[in-house]
């Protein structure tokens, strides 16, 4: 972090981190299931154990140059004001997912339309939570009626007898 | 023609006002299921299926191929406008879709897109008509060292040089690869990377991956920028349309390599989602501009659209002539075939010409509906676009979270849907190419799969795979797409040159009154 | 997942009343499904299980042998694993019908499965599906005994095509190289049509395929069976390809195979601990559906036996199969863990 809000630099590293990290799992369950070549070809492992190598190789390679190539030094990722509108959009989705599977997907479609309405445009509480409702039924019918494809439910649909 | 008068015969049985009114219903359907994320093609069929049973086989299956049509064309859509993949065949149409529709133009990409489609499935219709059983023949001819040999001409023709760097294309590429194995590996047997998760016993969708990748990643990168799409206040008008429909011509040397990509890959059955990537990389490499690639460059459009719709419609090929699926759609509708009665396979054509030349003619019928149907709606799509952004960003999230629910009906979904979200926001922050990733998760491991096959048949030597005329071409066509930028940089200097001075007239705006011939 | 109607107070009192009703009734009343049945699939749409449950939706549907409408989903991911484990998550929920074949006991042998065979209860079997030795339409084999003798010729050399790795036909390819002492490739491909295409297009030898997964072929003559793994010959029925029917097939026991039977069962299951009473209404349900002409008409023209098994007997069918199947899993070492 600097003053201005998220270096580049960091965030470079961090990803880098992030694959590297990635590749290792990779490498780890390749290894579980073996990763020789049999006389009747490769074994279940053997390509996803060499793919975590490279994954890890391109990461390292990605983090030295970052880090001996000081690049992107004074790059900024993100600054207060960006990282605080991002915020509002991405906190209510995490909202989203864990409402959803507390309580259904069509509560949390209802909630999660009317806090981002509320949040990102600033509109009034009874236009944020008609939006909610209606986008609601109209995935009820879209999906449960026309498609017949049930949608996760919670206790409030089951209250009312809907499976 | 013998074939001709059992076309026209197939024209006689289907032209009724119910069967019209028939596709009608069924291009809409598929319209909306193409839209919606989850639903997807196969899954629409199979949700139709149902209501086909007390239905006549020649009604029913019009239903279910128009509801292809349609879901073929809706996928599209969502691509163009959203950067959301409705379709894995529509992935490639969101590289120059999306860009042009961002640019103000969203018109002008659904048209050519929609063009694009329409004409690549009646191509792919015309070569059913005509070479049904010779063109069936050839597909036989392909086995799993063929196979890899095409999934290794798609990737090659691809993978070239990216603005990235090469250490980044290495590992967003791997983290394709990576993703495509996890799951049942169905040449051991046994399962592999689910780290003792259940929900990974199935693998990872590539829906879901799409879905965070692009959708949530690009609606972050977007809000951080404003809260707003670039360009909504294009205006919309019928005119637009019918201008973009004249520029089309211009771009016929892409619409004819891409439908024969498509018809290729759609009976070898290597699939719509290959042809799509591969027309689109073979455009960009013959293209003298492959610079504007990826910025809303229609051949970048009009190529992955048609190469999908021929392919698309080919797959329909191997199920007539052979009785054997050549898509997941295809495989379904074949599961009606058997529920109505009929037994797939090349008598078909002996036993039930009715049936046969009945789909045959309503795939021409239906195409042309679904092509007018899709393009009148082009207007009422692109004024979505006009809905401030802080109501349709929250839908196109609802819509999304909904459409991974219905992948699997699993909730693990929701926490990779916000893991692929997260990278795909941090890859395209810093540069890191998504598109290897993608193609690598489509195609990775159908590759290793069909590699693995080869390994047991030829008793694991590698010779296998130049060991007929057929494999080693593409083999071989597939080393020269790699090596194909730096061929045409030694010879092509001088047209290098001669391109310099033609950038200026050739901008990528839409066609102007002066640039007709 | 909420398996309990948390009914609060002032809601609804009919519904209230209803359900005390039901719980004083209590055995009464037999159990009847409140809301829409999940028909839960184990493979992809198309494949044979798929058109099995689907033949039962239509089935249900046209003879409205059930009040609640069916939703069908397809789990074909990992070899129907998905399906099985989704099921089995779901314990005790009667609305997950899950529709297999005997893959739901024998997938958990062969790999480290999230589920055991246990986290299922079998509801019923309902139809016998058959293998045959397949080969190409234009090859000289005249019989399955020719075949087996070029087999001895070239040991190692001869390919089988099959659907998956370690699955039926893979154990069935062994069973044949047990039996007669031959050594067969398997080649493990993605489901019965592409083991199908590789044998018409001439890349492999031979195949095990159902019945009805090469019908439509061999009605062009582009593949030809060579023997039947029943005890008896198939029905008679009308003739498929040069007069000859699939009630002409010799049976491989008559051709010097020593394997009486293989059959695939195609079964139905519910999570373990679903109320008794929930699978007894299904198994009448679907010997309802069974005895339908409809149903018939299914097994004659995928050339499946019909045969309805449900309780001990289905029990011990399991049983029986699981043991046979389990000693060559043994032999080939294939057991997991």
């Amino acid at each position: 972090m600097t003053h201005n809000g998220i270096s580049r630099y960091s965030m470079e590293i961090a990803t880098a981190l992030l694959t590297g990290g990635i590749g290792l799992a990779i490498c780890y369950g390749a290894w579980q299931v073996g990763t020789g070549w049999t006389p009747s070809g490769p074994d279940s492992g053997y390509f996803p154990f060499w793919i975590g190598v490279l994954v890890v190789a391109g990461s390292v390679v990605n983090l030295l140059r970052t880090i001996v190539g000081h690049r992107h030094k004074d790059e900024i990722f993100l600054d207060a004001a960006r990282l605080k509108s991002l915020a509002r959009f991405v906190l209510p989705i995490l909202g989203f997912a864990v409402i959803s599977l507390l309580l259904g997907l069509y509560v949390g479609t209802t909630l999660y339309v009317l806090f981002a309405m509320r949040l990102q445009g600033h509109y009034a509480w009874w236009k944020s939570l008609a939006s909610g409702v209606a986008i609601s039924v109209c995935f009820y019918l879209l999906f449960e009626l026309v498609f017949q494809v049930p949608l996760l439910k919670g206790p409030l649909e089951h209250a009312f007898g809907i499976y | 023609m013998n074939n001709l008068s059992l076309l026209m015969d197939g024209f006689a049985t289907i032209l009724t006002w119910n069967h019209l009114l028939i596709m009608v219903i069924g291009v809409m359907l598929g319209m909306l299921v193409g839209v919606l994320p989850g639903l997807g093609a196969p899954n629409g069929v199979s949700l139709l299926l149902p209501l086909t049973f007390t239905m006549d086989p020649v009604s029913a299956i019009i239903l279910l191929s128009c509801m292809y049509w349609g879901a073929l064309f809706g996928g599209s859509t969502t691509s163009i406008l959203f950067n959301i993949p409705g379709e894995p065949s529509s992935v490639a149409t969101t590289f120059d879709g999306y860009p042009m529709a961002r640019n103000g133009e969203a018109t002008r990409a659904l048209t050519l897109a929609f063009m694009s489609a329409g004409l690549g499935a009646l191509a792919g219709v015309v070569m059913i008509t005509l070479l049904a059983s010779s063109v069936a023949q050839f597909g036989l001819k392909f086995s799993s060292p063929e196979y890899f040999a095409v999934y290794f001409l798609a990737f090659c023709s691809f993978i070239g040089m990216s603005s990235s760097a090469p250490s980044k294309t290495l590992v967003s590429m791997m983290l394709g690869l990576a993703f495509a194995t996890v799951g049942m590996d169905s040449v051991s047997g046994g399962l592999r990377l689910t780290f003792d998760i259940p929900d990974l016993v199935k693998g990872i969708s590539f829906l879901v991956a799409v879905m965070g990748l692009f959708g949530i990643a690009e609606l972050m990168v977007t809000t951080e920028e404003g809260l707003s799409f670039n360009g909504i206040k294009s205006r919309i008008r019928v005119r637009d349309i019918l201008r973009t429909m004249a520029e089309l011509p211009r771009y016929w040397a892409s619409l004819v390599r891409s439908i024969l990509i498509g018809i290729w890959m759609g009976i070898t059955p290597a699939g719509p989602t290959a042809a799509s990537f591969m027309s689109h990389g073979i455009a960009k490499r013959f293209s003298r501009h492959p610079e504007r690639f990826g910025k809303g460059e229609p051949n970048g459009i009009v190529s992955p659209e048609a190469a999908d719709h021929s392919a698309g419609t080919s797959a329909l090929l191997p199920m007539l002539a052979l009785g054997v699926p050549g898509s997941a759609t295809a495989a379904v509708m074949m599961g009606g075939l058997m529920i109505w009665g009929l037994t797939p396979g090349p008598m078909l054509f002996i036993t039930r010409p009715d049936f046969v030349w009945g789909l045959v003619a309503s795939m021409y019928l239906g195409n042309v509906v679904a092509v007018i149907l899709v393009l009148s709606t082009v207007p009422l799509y692109a004024s979505i676009l006009r809905v401030p952004f802080a109501i349709i960003g929250p839908v196109i999230v609802a819509v999304i979270f909904t459409g991974v629910y219905q992948v699997a009906n699993s909730t693990f979904d929701f926490w990779l849907l916000l893991f692929f979200a997260l990278l795909g926001y941090l890859f395209k922050k810093l540069d890191y190419p998504v598109a290897p990733l993608v193609l690598t998760m489509v195609l990775g491991h159908r590759a290793e799969e069909a590699f693995r096959q080869s390994m047991v048949m030829s008793d694991g030597s590698v010779t296998v795979f130049w060991s007929n005329s057929l494999v080693s071409t593409i083999m071989g066509l597939g080393v020269l797409m790699l090596v194909w930028p730096l061929f045409s940089r030694m010879l092509g200097l001088r047209g290098w040159r001669r391109r310099l001075h033609r950038q200026k007239p050739q901008a990528s705006k839409p066609a102007t009154p002066d640039s007709r011939p | 997942m909420y398996k309990r109607n948390p009914l609060s107070a002032h809601q609804l009192k009919p519904l209230a009343l209803l359900f005390a009703a039901l719980t004083v009734s209590g055995s009464a009343l037999a159990w009847q499904p409140e809301r829409p049945v999940e028909f839960v699939v184990t493979s992809g749409a198309g494949g044979g299980t798929d058109t099995f449950a689907r033949t039962v939706q239509s089935i249900i549907g046209k003879h409205k042998l059930m009040d609640k409408s069916i939703i069908v989903s397809n789990k074909g991911g990992g070899s129907g694993a998905e399906g099985y484990v989704y099921s089995a998550s779901s314990q005790d929920d009667p609305y997950k019908l899950t529709f297999g074949t005997n893959n739901e006991y024998l997938l958990p042998e062969v790999g480290e499965m999230p589920y055991a065979a246990d986290d299922l209860q079998p509801v019923a079997a309902m139809a016998m599906d058959e293998f045959l030795i397949w080969v190409n339409g234009d090859a000289d084999y005249a019989s399955a005994k020719d075949f087996i003798d070029a087999a001895k010729q070239n040991p190692g050399k001869m390919q089988f095509a099959g659907s998956q790795s370690k699955d039926t036909d893979q154990t069935l390819v062994s069973m044949i190289e047990e039996a007669t002492g031959t050594d067969f490739r398997y080649v493990p491909f993605n489901g019965g049509s592409q083991a199908l295409v590789q044998l018409a297009g001439g890349h492999v030898d031979a195949n095990v395929n159902n019945p009805n997964e090469n019908l439509g072929q061999w009605q062009a003559g582009m593949v030809k069976p060579l023997c039947v793994f029943s005890p008896e010959q198939l029905p008679k029925g009308e003739p498929v390809y040069q007069g000859k029917g699939w009630g002409d097939i010799p049976t491989c026991q008559s051709q010097g195979i020593d394997i009486s039977e293989y059959r695939m069962p195609r079964t139905v299951w519910l999570p373990a601990g679903a109320h008794e009473e929930a699978v007894t209404y299904y198994q009448e349900l679907l010997r309802k559906v069974s005895e339908t002409p409809e149903w018939k008409d299914y097994t004659t023209r995928t050339v499946q036996t019909s045969r309805f098994l449900t309780g001990d007997e289905l029990q011990q069918y399991i049983d029986d199969n699981a043991k046979s199947v389990k000693k060559v899993f043994e032999q080939e070492g294939w057991n997991a863990s």
